[in-house]
């Protein structure tokens, strides 16, 4: 689709919009064979699933980018930098533990972490906030008490490793990332005449970056899930590390949103609670659609070493404190 | 990307989610709960793409902001690229959602998502509350497997109770099977029963096809295993429309 468009951009210089009014009219002529030509259950469970997870998490990102945009139109950048500590590496937990205070998924905190850099706070706090917020806010972690009932000790668990995962990958930004590796996020163009014009510059903006790669993730997601065959987690489940590795891909690949994945991981009962455990950790820190948000907000060379330097932290992590606290 | 263009795919979002939650289609997607939450959100979507489309054609005329046009990198995703943009192009991708809600508006899962569904009750063992007063009883058909495979039936000893699914076809004849969400349809667990003493015209319906059955309980299928699949001995069985919220 890219290819026309920047091929009728070039030759006639037409406007995204008429595109846009192309492209919508193409689409309503060619409804009736469209229709007709999606009847496979395979294409239509994939197609459910993707809207599923995109309608899910629309209201979600919604929010974020509102949340983001308030940030960057109305909080003085100094704020910010001030209300954390001035030490670096004791402002990381600090931002962690102010993720408890966004009641949101994880579509949410992708654009509120990149207006935070924007506003001055350092990335490592930033970034670890990106990862503590949607994993140890108060809704998920009342979901992970009533879908393990009997079982309090998963919800500290959860809450233990999430945090001790946010907190490492804060310091090891600290010590090892290099700046360049993060495109910030540069928001001068998005300075409007009023705050309120900045507030909707940005939010409009945010949306946009983010939901495209949203669509990606969900996209992705669908696919995985109609393509996997039902079986192949059964046959992981008798080795326990085998069993912990399955539960973090799977979480990968599944892209849940961290209010629901408790219930998922409970109906796994095949599987250690440790290996779900592991399961609950990963998810809201990397999953397919927040991979692909990342690279939209932060840039390729940011997510190809977070996204998986965040899988093996918190695997060790989850593994760690699974044999503490759930043997 | 122009800004009119972002503000038009942004009011294109937010009318097809307001169309999809204004009636019941968003059910077959996510539960009830979240409609509120989806009108706000379209209605927030539509609001600031009329106001950036608003402000563009404003604009036309006056200088030209740079951004505006070409200064945005278009799909270049980073690597190098001073100015920090994630690729806007890939904002055409919204158009995905759109036009697929639009067009076809995909069903609510089936079939095809149950039979790839190995586990059956994945309720823990909690001590459930007996079962109301009436006869038939009609309840969700999750709860029945929970009530039949975690607490072996007994709750639903001597009672005969109405559940409603779609069938499930196997090899040797049909499941009765209902899908529970929990957020959206991604998270999808399935529930199945088996059907016992069947009437000749039910004996192989179509997949998909929306049943209520009255029936009763009655041992076997086995219990206190997320793979057991109990039992439903049918009384009677009629066709039904696919209820409104297709989901437990």
């Amino acid at each position: 689709m890219s290819g026309a468009v920047s091929e009728t951009k070039r030759g006639w210089r037409l406007t995204g919009l008429e595109v846009l009014l192309v492209l919508t009219a193409v689409v309503v002529i060619g409804q009736r064979w469209l229709v007709d030509s999606f009847t496979s259950p395979a294409l239509q469970t994939g197609a459910t699933i993707f809207i599923s997870i995109f309608v899910q998490a629309l209201p979600f990102l919604v929010l974020g980018v509102l949340l983001s945009a308030a940030i960057a139109a109305f909080v003085p950048p100094t704020l910010l930098a001030r209300a954390l500590p001035r030490n670096r590496a004791a402002a990381v937990p600090v931002a962690g533990a102010c993720g408890i205070l966004l009641p949101g998924c994880e579509c949410a905190s992708v654009p509120v972490a990149g207006s935070l850099m924007a506003r001055g706070v350092a990335p490592a706090a930033a970034l670890t906030f990106l990862l503590s917020a949607p994993a140890i806010n108060p809704i998920v972690l009342v979901s992970t008490f009533v879908a393990f009932p009997g079982q309090p000790q998963m919800v500290l668990a959860r809450l233990i490793a999430s945090f001790a995962t946010a907190v490492i990958m804060g310091w090891l930004w600290l010590r090892f990332g290099r700046p360049d590796w993060l495109r910030m996020p540069s928001r001068t163009h998005l300075q409007g005449s009023t705050s309120w014009h900045t507030f909707r510059l940005t939010a409009t903006h945010d949306f946009v970056h983010a939901g495209g790669f949203l669509v990606i993730g969900a996209l992705a997601a669908a696919v995985f899930n109609v393509a996997m065959p039902p079986q192949w987690l059964d046959a992981m489940s008798a080795n326990p590390l085998l069993a912990i590795l399955a539960m973090a891909t799977l979480a990968v690949l599944l892209s849940i949103c961290s209010e629901a994945d408790a219930f998922v991981a409970s109906s796994f009962t095949s599987f250690s609670l440790t290996a779900r455990l592991a399961f609950l950790v990963v998810g809201p820190m990397v999953d397919l659609k927040l991979i692909s948000m990342q690279t939209g907000v932060f840039g390729r060379a940011f997510a190809a070493r977070f996204a998986p330097t965040t899988f093996v932290v918190a695997v060790v992590l989850s593994s760690l404190v699974g044999w503490w606290l759930l043997t | 990307m122009s800004r009119e263009l972002q503000g038009g795919i942004l009011m294109l979002v937010g009318i097809v989610t307001l169309r999809v939650s204004w009636g019941t289609t968003y059910l077959n997607y996510v539960k009830e709960g979240m409609r509120p939450w989806l009108l706000l959100s379209a209605a927030v979507l539509v609001v600031l793409g009329l106001l950036a489309v608003i402000d563009a054609v404003r604009g036309r005329g006056e200088e030209k902001d740079p951004q505006d046009s070409e200064g945005e990198p278009e799909g270049e995703l980073g690597d190098g690229h001073v100015h920090a943009h994630g690729g806007p192009r890939t904002a055409w991708l919204l158009l995905l959602p759109v036009f697929t809600l639009f067009v076809v508006a995909p069903p609510a899962l089936g079939a095809y998502a149950a039979s790839r569904d190995v586990t059956n009750s994945v309720a823990a063992p909690q001590l459930l509350p007996p079962l109301p007063p009436g006869d038939p009883v009609p309840m969700y058909l999750s709860d029945y497997v929970t009530r039949a495979v975690w607490e072996k039936g007994i709750s639903l000893e001597g009672r005969s109770v109405t559940v409603s699914g779609f069938v499930l076809p196997t090899e040797q004849g049909w499941q009765l099977a209902r899908l529970q969400i929990l957020c959206c349809a991604a998270d999808a667990f399935t529930s199945k029963a088996q059907p016992t003493n069947v009437p000749a015209g039910f004996a192989r319906p179509p997949a998909d096809t929306w049943v209520t059955v009255t029936g009763h309980w009655v041992p076997g299928g086995g219990t206190e295993s997320g793979t057991a699949i109990p039992l439903l001995e049918v009384e009677s069985i009629v066709e039904i429309e696919q209820p409104v919220n297709p989901y437990d």
